[in-house]
Formats: C-alpha cells, structure tokens, sequence
C-alpha cells in the first residue's frame, strides 16, 4: 500500500491543477456564505425582536429552532455544487491512487443492515444516514467503509420529535481470516476509567445488554479496552497476544474512541470522530498542510487496518 | 420482624451468594479444562501420523520422535489428573517444537506436502491450545483469587477447595524460530 508520504506527494503535485480551481471557487463560496449569512443573521434577528415585541417567548423560541434548522439547510444548499466537484476531483482520485480496485460511491454508505448486525452499539437505530462509500478489496481480503451517523428518534410528552445520535465517525466492515463461530465485542473501557478498577471491574461484569466479560492477559490493552464475548476461548484465539499489540497500537495512532466487533467472519471497526470526514473544506485552504494531511490520514488508517492488523496473512501463511 | 431476624436473614443470603460464586468459579475451570483437553487430543492425534511420515528421513532424531510416542500414549492413559496433563502438555510442545525445528534441516521434508499438510494443522491446534490455555489461566486465577481473598477464603477452606495450577507458558514457545542456531548444530 502507498505511504502517507507518497500520497501526499500525489494529493500536492497530481492534483495541484485541480486543487488550484478548487481554491478559487472556495474563495468565492466563502465571500458569498459571509455576506448570504449576515443578510440572512440580519433577517432572522429582525423577525426575532418583532417576535419578541408582539408575541410570546414560545413563539420566539419555536422560530430560533426553526431558523437553526435553515442555517444549516443554506450552508449546505450553497457548499452543494463546490463539495461534489471536491469529492469526484479530489477524493475520488486520492482513493484511487491508494488501490486501483477500491470503488468510491460518494453519495452512498454502509447499510443499516451491517450496522446493526456488528452488534457495536446497544441501541439500535432508527435512521442511518452517511455518505463517502468505498468498497474493494486489499491483498485478497474484502474491505468496505464509509461516513456513517445513526440516530434513535425521541419523542417528548408533548409528542415533539428529537434525535440522539448513537454514533458518528467512520465505520469499516472488513474479512476476518479466521473462522470463529461466536461474538467477540471489543468497546473502549470507559466504566474502569471513571469508576476505577473494583466498582468499575464490577459494572462491567454486571452490564446486561453485552455476553461474558473476557479478561484479557494484556495489562495494557485491559486498561484501554473492555472485552465481550459469548466464547471465552475464541475471544482469546481471536485477540491473541499479537492481535492485542496490534489493535493498542492502531488505537494509538487513531486517537479516537475506537470499537471493534468479530462477528459472523467479519471484524466490524466504529471509528468515532464525532464529525463527517471528507467534507470539502471551506474556511481553511484546501492546500493547507493541515488540512490535507486531515484526508489523506483519515483514508490511510481505513484502508490501512488490512496492513495494520495483517488480515491479509490468511490463516496458513505462517509457513 | 425483628432485628435479629433480618441480620441472619441477611447473613445467609451472604453465605449462599459466596457458595454460589466459588461452585461457578470452580465449574468454569472445569469446563474450560475440558476444552483445553479436547484441543490437546486433537494435537496428539496428529503425532502418530507426523512421526510416521518423518521417521524416514529423520536418522539423527529418532530419540526426539520416540520420546513423542511415548508420551503420546502416557497423554492417552485414562485418569489423568489434570496437573499431570498439565505437565505433559509441556513437555509434548517442546517435543514438537524441537521436531519442527529439525525438520528444517530436510529439503525433502520441507517440500513434502504431507509434512507441510501436517504442519498447518499442527499450528492452527497450536493456535487454539494458546487460546484455551490463556483461558484456562484466567479461569484458575479467578478461581484461585476467591481462594485466598477475604472472605470467601473462609467459605472455601470449609468447602474443601484447593488451589490450582496454572499452564505455564514456556519462553521456548514465545521465542521465534532462530535461524542462526539452525546453522550451528
């Protein structure tokens, strides 16, 4: 696979043609978000104090919702045409430059369908929504990912409709090459972290929604992670000693709360950056380093996990 | 109901709850054992057929290869305690261990595909009896911490319970290959 390096190398000379017209139109988009958001800033307040003055603060109240709701309506209706272009002329090629066989779908996500079947998250959702699909496969091994959100719908005694987001981030469905049978469910420790190690040890062992706690022989992949499985010795010969290392040190470089699930012959990875990835850039430079390095890092760790974790070494490589 | 009452209502629920907790502790390393057993049949299933297809070629080795056999048919001998398949689960690895190492130093064996059938199947068991004896080791430990904690040492000393061992991982099976010293012999 390509290093970050080199993509980089290819994200500032292969596509600087394409980048260059993508900066100017930014720059424009960016003058015209500026003055369409003070007209509209000046509007909303305008209705506001007129609100205010004549009718209840319900009412004002029920407009600010209202008028949130548009913003964020208009800020995507302007950055629409300008955020295609990016994805087909920017991303679409960088993904391509990684592997020639990775298919890149931006309007499309992981279905619901995986999502719930990694058995990840305990609620289960009630909208899936994302976009920015890649699917292909690295060194023989299936690979499929993309920017996902799931929501569970709440409706208050009022019967006022509200979503709680379950998960944000990237989420990657990839083979696993070894058989197992059962659900091996791997989430960030956070009961032991806050709680401490008896009443949170306690919690975790207690916690009904999950299968049996496994406790795992990595001191320090313990104080990261905590381990769910409905088999006790295939959690282990799926989190083998190397496998730990491997998973501690992916975490490492992901700095984000990470989990993973082996399940049905996949391993499910949930990647909660808590933002949608791969979003053209509008108030910075797109040819600020920072700001590159933000693509090419986020598309690197994604398909990077089948090197990463040696998923491609098939069960009998070893000899 | 009076207060006396209720305190040894409650102290008897103490007591049932911590009985309960030592005969599931004690019955999770049986069952693990039980599957730590049935992946190391497994493993000495293999021997006879891994002995027969390198005694061929193998002539310097024929102290290591009888040794397997023989303690393939100690392993087979009923009524084992489990502290002595412990022990020659030990000494059977690094018998294997040693066997695969030799086997190195046959191009013809190398490139046998029976022998490289047998060596993956060898491996993958290797694989699940690592995975079952890290189990087993978490499930002894559990089982051996409610024995020496406060307070359901008490419980388990009345109950007869005695500590057991774990599978002590040997540095030879961490250890990779090396192939320098494959050289020197």
């Amino acid at each position: 696979m390509k290093s970050i390096s080199q993509l980089t190398d290819f994200y500032y000379n292969k596509l600087y043609p394409e980048l260059k017209i993508l900066e100017e139109e930014r720059k424009k988009i960016k003058k015209r978000i500026i003055k369409i958001g003070t007209l509209y800033l000046l509007f909303v307040a305008l209705i506001s104090f007129f609100l205010y003055k004549s009718f209840s603060l319900d009412i004002l109240a029920f407009f600010l919702i209202f008028a949130l709701a548009a913003t964020k309506w208009l800020y995507t209706y302007l950055i629409k045409d300008y955020n295609i272009d990016f994805k087909h002329k920017i991303i679409a090629p960088l993904i391509s430059h990684i592997d020639k066989t990775l298919n890149y779908t931006p309007t499309q996500h992981i279905s619901s369908a995986a999502f719930n079947r990694s058995r990840l998250f305990a609620t289960r959702p009630d909208r899936v929504s994302g976009n920015d699909y890649v699917k292909g496969t690295i060194d023989g091994i299936a690979i499929e990912f993309s920017d996902l959100l799931a929501e569970k719908k709440h409706r208050d005694s009022k019967g006022r409709e509200s979503w709680e987001t379950i998960f944000l981030g990237l989420f990657i469905v990839s083979e696993f090459p070894k058989h197992f049978h059962g659900e091996t469910v791997v989430l960030p420790d956070s009961a032991q972290k806050i709680f401490g190690d008896l009443l949170g040890g306690w919690l975790q062992k207690n916690n009904g929604s999950r299968s049996e706690l496994v406790k795992m022989d990595n001191i320090e992949f313990e104080k990261e992670f905590v381990v769910y499985s409905t088999d006790q010795i295939e959690a282990r010969y799926i989190l083998t000693p190397s496998m730990m290392e491997k998973l501690l040190a992916y975490k490492k470089k992901i700095q984000h709360p990470i989990y993973i699930s082996f399940i049905g012959g996949n391993i499910y990875l949930a990647i909660e950056y808590n933002s949608d990835m791969f979003e053209a850039s509008v108030f910075h430079s797109l040819l600020e380093y920072k700001i590159a390095m933000e693509y090419i890092q986020t598309l690197h760790l994604a398909v990077g996990i089948v090197e990463e974790l040696k998923l491609n070494q098939k069960l009998w490589s070893k000899l | 109901m009076s207060t006396p009452l209720i305190i040894i209502i409650v102290l008897l629920i103490i007591l049932v709850l911590m009985y309960n907790s030592l005969v599931a502790k004690k019955n999770q390393v049986d069952n693990i054992f039980a599957s730590v057993d049935a992946q190391l049949k497994k493993r000495y299933d293999l021997i006879p057929n891994l002995v027969a297809s390198v005694s061929k070629y193998m002539e310097h080795e024929k102290s290591i290869l009888e040794e397997i056999t023989k303690l393939r048919s100690e392993a087979n001998k009923p009524n084992l305690s489990e502290k002595e398949k412990i022990d020659l689960d030990a000494k059977v690895s690094s018998a294997l261990g040693s066997i695969m190492v030799a086997v190195e130093n046959y191009p013809e064996l190398k490139a046998n595909e029976n022998v490289m059938h047998l060596q993956r199947s060898l491996n993958e068991v290797e694989e699940q009896i690592a995975a079952a004896r890290r189990a087993y080791n978490q499930a002894v430990t559990d089982y051996n911490n409610a024995l020496e904690m406060i307070p359901t040492n008490f419980m388990a000393s009345a109950m007869g319970y005695k500590p057991k061992d774990v599978f002590v991982i040997t540095d030879e099976e961490r250890k990779n290959l090396d192939v320098g010293e494959l050289f020197n012999r």
